[in-house]
């Protein structure tokens, strides 16, 4: 048992934790990176309540922020669950930057190769050919570690930013080079993805693989598996699991699910229908480590990722608006999702111990 | 010859300028990951060296801009020591945390200050001051690792800390030193990379730099010798993907698929010392407890 310093506190370990304490423990947290960024704003001669109240009442708002706050909650739902197959499976998948770019390839590559079928063939073609891009992609990773016991989270990183220049080797002044400079060509006619009662197909889409997972996770053989992978690699060996083909599948999944995230941010938009300059592309692949914050504030189950990725897809518009409209320096959007990262990782230690008052 | 030589000199100082800054961060990451704590923020220490040297030095001068650099390295180090060693928050979690909250701070702080820096930095033969300090570093990091008693300690918390423990070695305190001078030299990369070597401040300039150090520390099978090989070569292929035609005229390949070089580089390597008959012929010193949080029981 450990003990503090000061004779009154007391540290209790907790090796299992209930989803309620989980829950409380991520309202604590963004409560105090609330609390924090406030300050910041005070410092900045901003009222703070009057700017989260414009924040979400733009984020909200059905006619300013809303179809772009449900547009980024997909996203990063689709980064979340690519992010939480593979760490059921003991693997930290840092590579959902890649494995989005690639499935942006992958789709973009159906959409100009075959401008002239139905959208109703030629949607979900480009669906799977970005989820085939992106499962390749995290394949690499996984067939590393599986194989040769790489460090994945190496591997990911450099292949994210090999995935970075091959977007660009692409879309500035390659092949895909549209007539705006240094972004692709605009999609096919055909392409232009449907709206469902207002919002964008990939919306269900997402829910559907998040409920699926959850049931593939919960209830199956491979499931189970990989979940015993996860808890123990030594366990694994000995009850006869494969590690290798275990390893390289969680990362084929994971890919697949982020390569979805490809086709879903630059396709199923009517804002954007092309791949833009290198910078926004970029901006939005620095969005897909929110999986990895989530993935873990959700203790990798795939129905809570739900909310969650709303919730954080509602600061990360409505920050927006901070600078927009409320004129304060650039930058704040940035800074106020840092501190949520920060306050999140500094709160991780609730998840392992409970402090407790001794009486005397 | 000679002639060649002189001609080829400018590149030569900009690759090593690349190398002291690749050196740099992974000498600090291998001495943490020595005692066993993986810091996977690098990119996020070197962001917050590069941004505090750049005002700094804005303001004051440029020994001044290192300084602080240097420092507050060492603040964040100190930071996820405090969340990986003492409150054994997962350290993977502990180093994304640095590097996410760096990079939307550094935007926050230093981006309304974009431009070129004001002040120079001295220069020994067209070289940066901080190559000598590496090399400095680097044979003080193998000093201490390999023939100090401290170094011992190190390498027995990396290794086993709970019999390091028993032994009488403090853990805990190691863990914090080490992760502390770690980052610190992470700091000062950073602010190597902005004053002497790109020398003005653009949105988050460190492009994957920080991620390379890291997997230099892979590559170098945890023995400062072969690091500075490693970060020698990267730094060649890194310079030479951004200026080839310095060397070769008329290279062929685009921007882009010199860029990728580097990373395609690392992932090669490391795939071929991760394998098991290369393992077993140049025993590989990855420290056992690495990433696991000590827990006393």
């Amino acid at each position: 048992m450990l003990s503090l310093r000061v004779p009154k506190i007391k540290l209790e370990r907790i090796v299992i934790i209930s989803q309620w304490r989980a829950i409380r423990i991520s309202v604590y947290s963004i409560a105090s990176a609330f609390l924090i960024f406030s300050l910041v704003l005070f410092y900045e001669g901003a009222d703070p309540l009057q700017a989260f109240q414009n924040m979400f009442s733009f984020a909200f708002d059905p006619k300013l922020g809303l179809s772009l706050t449900i547009h980024r909650a997909i996203f990063i739902m689709f980064c979340t669950m690519a992010f939480i197959v593979p760490l059921r499976a003991g693997l930290w998948n840092i590579g959902m930057e890649g494995q989005f770019y690639m499935g942006t390839i992958g789709a973009f590559f159906i959409a100009y190769t075959f401008p002239n079928y139905q959208p109703e063939i030629l949607i979900p073609l480009m669906i799977i050919g970005g989820s085939i891009a992106g499962a390749a992609y995290g394949a690499v990773t996984g067939v590393l570690r599986g194989r040769f016991n790489v460090n994945e989270v190496v591997v990911a990183l450099m292949l994210n930013n090999i995935a970075f220049w091959i977007v660009y080797l692409l879309v500035v002044g390659g092949p895909w080079a549209g007539i705006a400079e240094s972004s692709s060509r605009p999609l096919p006619n055909s392409a232009h993805a449907p709206y469902i009662f207002n919002i964008p197909f990939t919306f269900f889409l997402a829910i559907a693989i998040a409920v699926l997972l959850f049931f593939f996770l919960r209830m199956t053989v491979t499931g189970y598996k990989i979940r015993v992978l996860g808890h123990s690699e030594t366990v694994a060996r000995i009850s006869g699991i494969n590690q290798v083909t275990l390893f390289a599948f969680a990362m084929t999944v994971g890919g697949a699910i982020a390569g979805m995230a490809g086709y879903h941010m630059w396709a199923a938009d009517p804002a954007f229908l092309m791949i833009p300059r290198p910078d926004a592309y970029k901006a939005i692949g620095d969005l897909t480590y929110w999986g990895i914050i989530i993935g873990l504030v959700c203790l990798l189950n795939p129905i809570p990722t739900i909310p969650a990725s709303l919730f954080i897809s509602s600061i990360i518009t409505g920050s927006t608006v901070l600078v927009r409209r409320m004129r304060l320096p650039f930058g704040l959007d940035f800074l106020f999702l840092g501190i949520i990262s920060i306050t999140f990782a500094a709160f991780q230690f609730f998840y392992n111990y409970r402090l407790r008052v001794m009486r005397r | 010859m000679i002639e060649a030589f002189q001609s080829l000199w400018p590149f030569t100082t900009r690759f090593l300028e690349v190398s002291t800054i690749l050196l740099l961060a992974a000498m600090g990451e291998l001495l943490t990951q020595r005692s066993g704590v993986i810091n996977v923020g690098i990119e996020g220490l070197m962001l917050f060296g590069a941004a505090t040297s750049f005002l700094t030095a804005q303001t004051f001068d440029a020994f001044a801009g290192f300084l602080a650099g240097t420092v507050v390295g060492a603040v964040f180090g100190l930071f996820h020591s405090i969340l990986s060693v003492s409150l054994k928050v997962n350290q993977i979690v502990s180093g994304m945390g640095v590097w996410l909250f760096a990079m939307g701070f550094v935007t926050y702080w230093a981006d309304r200050y974009t431009g070129p820096l004001r002040v120079s930095i001295p220069k020994i033969a067209g070289l940066t001051p901080a190559v000598f300090v590496a090399l400095v570093i680097l044979v003080a990091l193998w000093f201490v690792l390999n023939r100090t008693h401290f170094g011992l300690k190190t390498r027995a918390v990396g290794e086993n800390p709970a019999a390091a423990e028993v032994s009488g070695v403090n853990v805990v305190r190691i863990r914090y030193i080490c992760t502390t001078v770690g980052a610190a030299l992470c700091g000062f990369s950073g602010s190597v990379l902005l004053l002497s070597y790109l020398g003005a401040w653009s949105h988050l300039p460190t492009k994957g730099l920080g991620w390379l150090a890291f997997g230099l520390v892979m590559f170098s099978l945890w023995r400062p010798g072969i690091l500075l090989a490693g970060s020698l070569a990267f730094g060649f292929v890194w310079q030479f993907a951004i200026s080839p035609h310095t060397i070769f005229p008329g290279f062929p390949a685009p921007l882009p698929v010199n860029r990728m070089l580097p990373f395609l580089m690392t992932i090669v390597v490391l795939t071929i010392i991760s394998t098991e008959s290369f393992r077993k012929r140049w025993a590989l010193m990855k420290p056992e407890a690495l990433g696991q949080p000590y827990i006393k029981e």
